[in-house]
């Protein structure tokens, strides 16, 4: 039985972190552009727009119904495809071939990560008493208003905690950016791999890597718990 | 001679298939506290609701301030011009848990009636400190007690110098020893001229302070008349025996 090279895990530390920024990247764009699809696909459910609350239901039923590894696949493969096809119909010349694969990337998460936060905002939002947004009625307020001054600020700090484990989540799910050869962490530990033919060491420096990042964050979450507690006593 | 504040008229409520409201009509004239007495279902809390549009009436209209709305077609802006002229006590205080109590009584003035940050500032912290709370003002609602958060929603409708404030059953989510300080608030601003309606089963509150006693039963108004008519000398059936209830 052969052992772990542990001083071959030392060498390949410092290549495999330089993913982290990619891995960072891709799930702070799937948290900030994903959040915000979230919150207005919630708002569109909460007030019960009709068409688009529609919209909103497939939508998520379709992210909901597939794998985030074939959306990733599909939105690589078929992104080029419409783009071709727009340039045809419109005459246009957009560089097809040029588009970095990391965008590809930043599409998929956000519109995957826009779909469960659109229920976890919604749920957020029914949790705030409903004689809160009553209340700003009755000092004169329109629902606009009263939903930005009110009842947002506080459904938010509930879902604080929340979007801090959605960030986790996204960190750990761009490790399928590798499938598109994206340099993340996972992604270098393959590079690195194939090189010297070590898989087991460089992928348990990549399980190192993103163990010390999630448990930052999770530190983190947990102090965002206790902030999101301070209303919320009667 | 006196001038009319607040006229319902014809008023009509379902939810569903039950009637909840069924023609209810009230005038009230500038200055006059008012309260409406009557078991639960009555529909009392209900009427009070749809005079803000918190809830919206079938048949009928409102009138404030001769502002009047009808209610089943009343657009966006008429509702919230009519709610500008109004203001609300709620049973379960509904301070705006997200914001300090001096922020809170701020928040109509500065939002709603575009008054600056200073003059809101001071007006509100006068408003707060006449009802008792000149030393809470950075206060969060969780961390007072019920009657400090209902003086502080007394507070936040008073400032706001509407032409009625309506109160919802405003003490009857207190603790008994709590009762008294917030009765005693309503007292003090009742004194000062501003019109009130007010839904209780504070019969006291209601022989002692109000002008005018409205006795609702079964979505209608049984009885009206003043406190000594209604209370002490009500001459519908139903009244008497409403009254003799509470007093057992």
């Amino acid at each position: 039985m052969r052992g772990l090279d542990i001083q071959y895990m030392f060498e390949c530390f410092p290549e495999i972190i330089r993913g982290v920024p990619n891995a960072i990247i891709i799930a702070v764009v799937a948290l900030l552009a994903g959040g915000i699809i979230g919150l207005l696909c919630a708002l569109v459910r909460f007030f019960k727009v009709p068409v688009l609350r529609q919209i909103v239901g497939v939508y998520i039923a379709i992210i909901r119904g597939t794998p985030l590894m074939v959306q990733i696949l599909v939105t690589y493969y078929g992104i080029p495809r419409i783009l071709e096809y727009l340039n045809y119909r419109w005459g246009t010349n957009m560089n097809v071939n040029s588009i970095p694969a990391i965008y590809f990337m930043f599409f998929c998460f956000s519109l995957y990560y826009g779909s469960y936060m659109t229920e976890m905002f919604r749920s957020c939002i029914e949790a705030v008493d409903p004689g809160q947004l009553e209340a700003c009625y009755t000092v004169g307020m329109t629902t606009r208003q009263g939903m930005i001054r009110v009842v947002l600020p506080q459904a938010f700090s509930t879902a604080l905690p929340n979007i801090g484990n959605n960030f986790i989540g996204a960190i750990k799910d761009a490790s399928l950016a590798f499938a598109v050869a994206i340099p993340e962490i996972l992604g270098r530990a393959r590079i690195v791999a194939g090189r010297s033919s070590k898989f087991l060491e460089a992928y348990i420096v990549a399980a190192i890597v993103y163990f010390i990042i999630c448990t930052i964050c999770q530190f983190a979450v947990e102090l965002m718990e206790k902030h999101s507690r301070k209303y919320s006593t009667r | 001679m006196s001038e009319i504040i607040v006229k319902c008229s014809e008023i009509h409520k379902s939810f569903g298939d039950l009637e909840v409201l069924k023609g209810v009509n009230l005038t009230v004239n500038k200055g006059e506290v008012v309260s409406i007495l009557g078991p639960s279902g009555s529909g009392k809390t209900t009427f009070l609701r749809c005079i803000n549009f918190l809830e919206r009436a079938d048949h009928g209209s409102i009138a404030v301030n001769g502002y009047e709305v009808p209610c089943r077609t009343a657009g966006k802006r008429q509702i919230l011009e009519l709610r500008r002229k109004t203001a609300m006590v709620f049973q379960n205080y509904n301070l705006f848990k997200n914001k300090t109590v001096l922020e809170n009584v701020m928040e109509g003035l500065t939002v709603v009636q575009k008054v600056g940050k200073r003059e809101a500032r001071e007006r509100s912290e006068e408003m707060l400190r006449r009802v008792g709370l000149g030393d809470r003002l950075n206060y969060y609602p969780v961390q007072m007690s019920g009657g400090q958060q209902q003086r502080a929603g007394i507070a936040r409708a008073l400032v706001l110098q509407p032409d009625v404030i309506l109160f919802d059953e405003p003490t009857s989510a207190l603790d008994p020893e709590l009762v008294g300080e917030v009765l005693e608030t309503m007292k003090e601003i009742a004194e000062t001229g501003i019109t009130m309606i007010v839904v209780t089963h504070e019969i006291g509150f209601a022989h002692d302070v109000a002008s005018k006693v409205v006795f609702m039963d079964g979505g209608v108004v049984v009885e009206e008349g003043t406190p000594a008519e209604v209370i002490d000398h009500p001459q519908n059936e139903r009244t008497r025996q409403f009254l003799n209830k509470i007093k057992e």
